[in-house]
């Protein structure tokens, strides 16, 4: 029987085995998946899933109902994805790819190099080999940024409050996760720019 | 190059500025002058809406792509997981 948000979290609170259920039904592969997305492996995920619901049932009392349930364990994932990463060294660096991006623009602002129809990137098992290995290489924090927005559809408003930031930067670091893939996809020749 | 395909020159916003601000997540937040202007550009312009596609696909592919990770999950995921958190105090 699926139970209503606050007859869930009373459940959650009492430690119902059923309640404990119906959330982890809910949310667990997405929270897995994410790890996954996140660049952890198969077994790293798993426990980071564990650890995330575990944590979720121990702070329950700070979770005030203000943000969906999914939204707040994504925020665990992310403190718990951190803690397992610790360096962000290379967040802050300017990208130097970026500049590739504004060079196919003008003084005036008009294409230089226009984008080719989407049609090069068709969806193929080589197209998805190929993104999983341009995901692997973005930094973490573009990575998380491009897992939450694109892949799980959560709102700027939302992952910034994930990830601790301004919804601008959130774009920013969208932004710079969707050039350095298109760039990466480009190099392995999959739907390349003229 | 440009890929104008209309007339209107006024208050518009450039290839540069559009295809920027859709590939920080859309237009969806802005106001509503540029969400407007980010319609005109799109309804005039060949190769933003080319851009605006490969996003797309993009982020379709990503998510083809996060749903092939299921073949990763343990067997029992969900019960194991459930049962694994009724042993914690």
């Amino acid at each position: 029987m699926a139970f209503r948000e606050r007859d869930l979290l009373e459940g959650l609170r009492g430690r119902d085995p059923a309640a404990i259920r119906e959330v982890v039904d809910q949310q667990g592969r997405r929270i897995f998946r994410a790890a996954r997305g996140l660049g952890f492996s198969p077994s790293d995920a798993e426990d980071l899933a564990q650890e995330v619901f575990l944590t979720f049932l121990e702070t329950l009392d700070r979770f005030e109902g203000r943000s969906a349930v999914g939204t707040w364990l994504f925020g665990i994932l992310h403190h718990k994805a951190q803690e397992r990463r610790r360096s962000h060294a290379r967040e802050d660096s300017t990208d130097a790819l970026e500049e590739a991006f504004e060079k196919r623009f003008d003084a005036n602002g008009s294409w230089l190099r226009p984008p080719v129809d989407a049609d090069r990137l068709v969806e193929s098992r080589e197209t998805g080999e190929a993104l999983r290995d341009c995901l692997a290489g973005l930094p973490a924090q573009q990575r998380e940024v491009f897992q939450l927005r694109q892949v799980e559809d959560l709102s700027a408003t939302d992952v910034a409050r994930i990830v601790g930031g301004t919804t601008n930067h959130v774009g920013v670091l969208l932004h710079r996760a969707r050039v350095r893939l298109r760039a990466c996809l480009d190099g392995k020749g999959v739907g390349r720019s003229r | 190059m440009s890929g104008w395909e209309g007339g209107w020159a006024f208050a518009m916003m450039t290839c540069k500025e559009v295809s920027t601000l859709m590939s920080m997540g859309g237009p969806a937040d802005a106001r509503w002058r540029v969400r407007l202007a980010v319609r005109l550009h799109l309804s005039m312009c060949r190769h933003c809406r080319a851009f605006k596609r490969q996003l797309e696909a993009l982020t379709k592919t990503a998510r083809t792509l996060s749903a092939s990770l299921d073949a990763d999950l343990p067997k029992d995921f969900e019960a194991t997981l459930s049962k694994s958190l009724h042993r914690k105090p």
